[in-house]
């Protein structure tokens, strides 16, 4: 902290001495600013277009050469106002010409330091350092765009260094609960082709016929015969071509059971195949730090997800298979490998018995069937009422404009509402005193199990429909997993929502 | 809304609500940087609500002037009356290791980060905050819901000072 005096000077201070330890950007990012004006420079080409168009010949010249000019200016005034310092502890970061920015990073938060060099920045010698910091979206991320090659690389090395240097302090107490599970890699969790069959029967979906439907439509044109198997009228077709249509008729009710036994094969038959295609030999092993899984039948995946980045577990299941107590569990983490999947599913299809040895791995207890859980507040189903209102006002309206269709609204609005009113109730959350248990859902039953250590910050909500009912919303802010996808517990009484915010903040860290 | 004292009774008490909820309120000054902010937004809107009028309405002999009366109206009210509210709902507390930032009334939202969690720290300021010499805070988290949390209208030297009150708290214990 000896360098406060440096640092506190607070940013409106215009005075940009030259003190020894501020550090500039490279001067040649300013070539690199012209070779960046060369894409930039198209959007200014339908000026000089309309230039052309009216005649102007003569102006063109002036104008691209203002343009250029300008262009390099700012890109010096950004070169002038922007300048860094490395302390014992933290880098401070001060840019923009008219939106003045001072950020602060400390050395114990960043993660790792990137170099980065394009084409131009290799013959320049120059290079882009990237602060890793593992704050929530990328573009959060600090950068020094750029610094010549040897002295980013003495950043990266000091960085580290500091890395290191209190690597070799911490693990010794992180580490210890560890090392009591065995150090070569154990199995935890497989699954066999017959469980892989039950999971797939389970995995009953309509969608793959949708999905067809859908291609079929959009390709019907395309097709080298004319007959699309979704259009009813081309059955109908072929049925009078055959003779079919008499048997139909009277046969009615057999053509109907056949229908529906097809459309159940369909459906049966397309869950087992995504079921066996995506999870074929599903391992979950235990490494020294890491769960790993392997999977798939056609393009296998191997993902290793690091035990103490672990911040959530979300056990899933459905409505009919939780009567058979088959569960999903995913884990969301701080996702390194960034890809489509934000959550990982470490347990596709299986028992809780099963599943617990694995929470077990990653330190996070399941509450047993004895809990007690506190419910939301029914105003929950508000927002779905509120639309099958609407919904229902809609079809009133195409009834009297004479539109059929409004029945369909009629008697879906009323529908919708009741299972809204209904899949309250399962809104449930509870304290188990190291970790918040929130439930919820009828249909797709989901119980997300987040320790407190994960939370890296509390919303306290409230708005003109919950305030008057002495209710309060908690949004808990954590690592990974999807921005959409986000951990709450709705409509709590406004009291237990202070109270457990005060609880969950007072954890430590997860280590 | 008898049985909630927790909240102020009237919702356009914005003393109250801060005192109640035992939050500071942000720097007075901030209502100008709102107001100018506001302007700048709106007063292209009125001129082009006006253009429309002129060019349009007038041309297909409708109500002439009708829409830019309305929309200078409505501009104007919304300039003057609205800033200082929704500074009024802004409140902080920094304190006991966590920043607590609490903005909005209709959509109040009250959130918590204790110092530990932060990642990075942002002072900036913009040309009109400069202008009336306040700053804003910005603080990042490593949660994916709330990955910054802003609070503005605080004085240049206050902002600074609270950055070297939540930097000195950043310890090693980030897993």
């Amino acid at each position: 902290m000896s360098d406060d005096a440096a640092v506190i000077p607070a940013i409106p201070s215009t005075d940009f001495g030259d003190e020894p330890n501020w550090q500039r950007l490279h001067p040649a990012t300013l070539a690199l600013a012209v070779v960046k004006l060369g894409p930039r420079s198209l959007n200014f080409l339908p000026a000089v277009a309309a230039l052309g168009f009216t005649g102007n010949w003569i102006w063109i010249v002036p104008a691209v050469g203002a343009f250029l000019l300008f262009s390099l200016l700012a890109a010096w005034f950004q070169w002038l106002r922007f300048r860094f310092l490395v302390g014992d502890d933290e880098v401070v970061i001060e840019s923009g010409v008219f939106s003045r920015q001072h950020r602060t990073i400390p050395l114990d938060r960043i993660q790792d330091v990137s170099i980065e060099q394009g084409l131009v920045s290799r013959a320049l010698g120059i290079a882009k350092v990237g602060f890793e910091t593992g704050a929530g979206g990328k573009e959060n991320d600090a950068s020094l765009d750029a610094i010549a090659l040897d002295s980013a690389q003495a950043l990266r090395t000091t960085i580290r260094a500091h890395r290191s240097g209190e690597a070799a302090v911490a693990p010794v107490a992180a580490d210890a609960p560890e090392a009591a599970p065995a150090q070569e890699d154990r199995l935890l969790f497989a699954m066999t082709p017959r469980q892989l069959l039950v999971a797939g029967l389970f995995n009953f979906s309509l969608a793959a016929l949708a999905v067809v439907g859908a291609g079929m439509q959009f390709f019907d044109g395309l097709l080298p015969f004319d007959f699309n198997v979704f259009n009813p009228r081309d059955w109908i077709d072929i049925a009078e071509d055959y003779g079919l249509d008499q048997w139909l008729l009277a046969h009615r009710w057999i053509a109907g059971v056949g229908a529906v036994l097809s459309l159940l094969l369909i459906g049966f038959a397309s869950g087992i195949a995504t079921m066996l295609f995506a999870n074929w030999d599903f391992r979950l092993t235990r490494e020294p730090r890491a769960l790993r899984r392997t999977r798939g039948l056609t393009t296998r995946t191997d993902v290793a997800v690091p035990v103490r980045r672990v911040q959530a577990a979300i056990l899933v299941t459905g409505w009919f298979r939780r009567r058979f107590g088959w569960h999903e569990l995913r884990l969301q983490s701080l996702a390194s490998d960034g890809g489509k999947e934000r959550d990982h599913q470490v347990v596709p299809f299986a028992k809780l018995g099963d599943i617990d040895p694995v929470l077990a791995e990653v330190a996070i207890k399941r509450p047993d069937a004895g809990q007690s859980w506190q419910r939301s507040h029914r105003v929950v189903a508000l927002g779905p009422v509120i639309g099958a209102v609407c919904a229902t006002i809609g079809g009133g309206i195409a009834l009297l404009l004479g539109n059929a269709v409004g029945w369909l609204a009629l008697v879906a609005a009323p529908l919708i509402a009741l299972i809204a009113f209904w899949a309250a109730r399962y809104h449930r959350w509870t304290d188990l005193g190291e970790q918040v248990a929130i439930r919820r859902g009828w249909w797709k039953p989901k119980m997300t199990l987040l320790p407190h250590a994960s939370v890296q910050s509390v919303d306290l909500k409230s708005d003109f429909i919950l305030r008057p009912l002495g209710l309060a919303t908690l949004v808990f802010g954590v690592p990974g997993g999807s921005s959409l996808a986000t951990h709450e517990i709705p409509a709590i009484p406004l009291a237990a929502a202070q109270d457990l915010r005060t609880r969950i903040l007072a954890a430590r860290a997860r280590s | 809304m008898t049985d909630t004292p927790a909240h102020p009774t009237d919702p356009f008490d914005a003393e109250a609500l801060n005192a109640t909820e035992g939050l500071d309120p942000v720097d007075p000054a901030y209502t100008q940087v709102l107001r100018i902010a506001t302007a700048l937004n709106l007063i292209p809107l009125a001129i082009g609500a006006s253009v429309f009028d002129a060019l349009l309405i007038r041309h297909l002999e409708g109500p002439y002037g009708l829409i830019t009366a309305a929309a200078w109206v409505i501009a104007a009210i919304v300039i003057v009356s609205f800033p200082s509210r929704r500074v009024s709902r802004w409140g902080y507390k920094i304190g006991e290791g966590q920043l607590r930032v609490a903005r909005g009334w209709l959509f109040r939202t009250d959130t918590i980060v204790p110092f530990v969690r932060v990642q990075h720290i942002d002072v900036g300021q913009g040309p009109i905050e400069r202008w009336f010499g306040l700053s804003h805070l910005i603080v990042h988290t490593s949660g994916t819901h709330n990955s910054t949390v802003t609070l503005p209208g605080l004085h240049a030297d206050l902002a600074a000072a609270m950055r070297e009150t939540i930097r000195r708290h950043i310890q090693t214990d980030f897993a």
